[in-house]
């Protein structure tokens, strides 16, 4: 087996000893134990097996893939993802609300971070992605002095990995309508799930000034806001036919943006007891929406701008 | 250019460390701490903290604003808890009700009535011990962190070299594109943009947000060819890394890594036996 193959395992195996330890260990024995890890006991093993074939699934992904170049790292990748990360770090603490205050209409507040991720994952692979995601955020996190959640760095690192995935197509625009079928699908799918619980609470909606901490029903914008991004997307998607990137762009950032936060969101039900309707309807949809209009808007301008650069360089 | 974090040599205990030694160290402190909600064994950990903090020879000066900032927002946040509730309840199902202060109006026959109850006194003044005593930890790092150190420390704790690097040019980077953002806004405000004042509905809005970050990261990236070219030029990523400087464990360092594995499996012990869960003194129950 060569060097590689055996690293990639070892880095999965290590992942599935942190699932068992965390569900096993500190939610099995008690509820309200160390780190507040609470586990529903009666969905445990089936819990834990979704995690095994998650995994199983990633490696079934790399295996047959290993051979692309999306999962080379040179010097350039190297240099892309500190650059990556030390963007979506500096501008998740100016827009995170205590530095530079941007309006939130409708309890969807302007955070337009998440772009970074989305752009240089498109740009500059998966890995690049995933490094520029979660180590941006936990850094972000940092600086704020948030404290750190795993889970939402290894979510927003997904953000970024999915959307380079791109990089293992040869044809971009087959995969993409493949890729909007699967995004429209889960993105029906949530706001079904908020209209039959429209009176959840948006988990992820503070106001100081009110005295709202996470408690405040979620709004009907935030609520089919992934609607709303989804419509821009489909509008980009066709009014840029003519522009692959742009369309492909945006289209795989929407499935990195549905499967990274929704990653991050669903863990909270292991992580902080959650139910799934509080997981998807609280948390998912006010985080992934809002993050959709901004994918829509944000990654096609950075993408004109980087072809730009592209053929003034010639690299 | 690169724009340093505010390090500098200080001489200080912290800085007689290895770096390796100290986020060791920090890494099990960290585990610590969220391992309890219990005051009594969260004191001591803030008195770690502080112990670290003022033996670092840092002037109020240079650490004034983070401090300000973060103690701040702590001190607001765990305020709300206390006069909300919110937070408290995954902790502790029943309430003792200390004083009840009334509004002597009412809103829409809605009167805005103040509880102060006993555990959420102690679960506000918990939370606060908590958060500050890491939020203290954490931001002594950039502070006492050498910058040419990053990048061999990552190495040192196991990382393979072309992450560890990328982690040293993430924390180099930070800085820089901090300042480039200031410098970017400036000059969109020299050109009537407005940030503060940002108008139009949620899609205009979004979209007037693109003068800012697409030259900051477009700037970034057009900058980054000179770092790949010097990094090609000196062949990087074709064999094992080898670092300009050396850390090399001390005996001081290896007793700081067993202290802090020892605080860790200590807090683990003591959480796993049942003890270090939020705590209210029984004698102020009734």
């Amino acid at each position: 087996m060569d060097k590689k193959l055996v690293s990639v395992l070892g880095a999965l195996v290590v992942v599935l000893a942190i699932f068992a330890i965390v569900m096993f260990g500190f939610g099995a024995r008690d509820p309200l134990g160390p780190f507040n890890f609470s586990v529903d006991q009666a969905t445990l093993v089936l819990r834990f097996g979704f995690v095994t074939l998650g995994l199983v699934i990633a490696f079934g992904v790399y295996l047959a893939t290993k051979e692309n170049k999306a999962w080379e790292i040179g010097t350039r990748e190297v240099v892309y993802m500190a650059i990556g990360a030390a963007l979506y770090a500096i501008f998740s603490y100016l827009f995170n609300g205590t530095v530079i205050a941007l309006p939130s209409i409708s309890q969807v507040a302007l955070r337009p971070a998440i772009a970074i991720p989305m752009f240089f994952g498109y740009a500059f692979g998966p890995v690049v992605g995933f490094f520029s995601g979660a180590v941006g955020n936990m850094f972000g996190d940092a600086l704020t002095g948030f404290g750190l959640s795993p889970q939402w760095s290894i979510g927003n690192g997904l953000v970024g990995f999915i959307a380079g995935l791109v990089f293992l197509f040869k044809d971009k625009k087959q995969s993409m309508n493949t890729v909007l079928y699967i995004s429209a699908g889960l993105a029906v799918v949530a706001v079904v799930l908020y209209f039959v619980n429209s009176s959840q609470a948006n988990l992820n909606y503070f106001n100081p000034e009110n005295n709202t901490f996470g408690e405040t029903q979620l709004s009907t914008f935030a609520g089919i806001s992934i609607l709303v991004g989804l419509a821009l997307v489909l509008g980009v998607r066709f009014a840029f036919s003519k522009s692959e990137d742009i369309a492909a762009a945006v289209t795989w950032s929407m499935l990195g943006n549905i499967l990274g936060i929704g990653f991050a969101a669903i863990s909270d039900i292991w992580i902080n007891g959650y139910s799934l309707t509080a997981a998807i309807v609280g948390e998912f949809l006010p985080a992934a929406g809002p993050n959709l209009i901004f994918a829509a808007i944000l990654v096609p301008l950075l993408v004109v701008a980087y072809s730009a650069v592209q053929r003034q360089s010639g690299r | 250019m690169l724009v340093a974090w505010r390090y500098r040599f200080r001489n200080s205990f912290v800085q007689s460390f290895d770096p390796r030694a100290w986020v060791i160290f920090y890494l099990c402190f960290l585990l610590s701490t969220l391992a309890f909600w219990d005051v009594r064994f969260l004191t001591p950990m803030l008195a770690i903290a502080l112990f670290w903090l003022l033996s670092a020879r840092l002037a109020w000066d240079e650490v004034r604003r983070p401090f300000l900032f973060i103690g701040g927002f702590v001190f607001v946040f765990a305020l709300l808890t206390f006069l909300t509730g919110r937070g408290g309840s995954e902790v502790y199902t029943q309430e003792h009700l200390l004083r009840s202060f009334a509004a002597s109006f009412t809103l829409l026959g809605w009167r805005p009535t103040l509880d102060i109850t006993i555990e959420r006194a102690f679960f506000a003044l918990s939370q606060f011990v908590r958060v500050f005593s890491i939020a203290v930890m954490t931001i002594l790092i950039p502070y006492s962190l050498n910058p040419a150190h990053y990048g061999i420390t990552f190495r040192g704790l196991g990382l393979p070299d072309k992450i560890a690097y990328a982690m040293d040019l993430t924390m180099r980077f930070i800085p820089t594109f901090g300042r480039d953002f200031q410098l970017t806004m400036d000059a969109q405000r020299a050109r009537g943009y407005e940030l503060e004042k940002i108008s139009g509905g949620l899609i205009e809005q979004v979209r007037k947000l693109g003068p800012l970050i697409v030259p900051v990261t477009i700037h970034a990236i057009i900058g980054s060819e000179d770092i790949i070219d010097a990094m090609d030029l000196r062949a990087f990523g074709m064999g094992p890394r080898t670092w300009l400087e050396e850390l090399h464990y001390r005996r001081r360092d290896l007793i700081l890594i067993a202290v802090g594995v020892l605080l860790l499996a200590a807090s683990f012990s003591i959480s796993f036996a049942g003890l270090g869960k939020f705590w209210v003194p029984p004698q102020l129950l009734p």
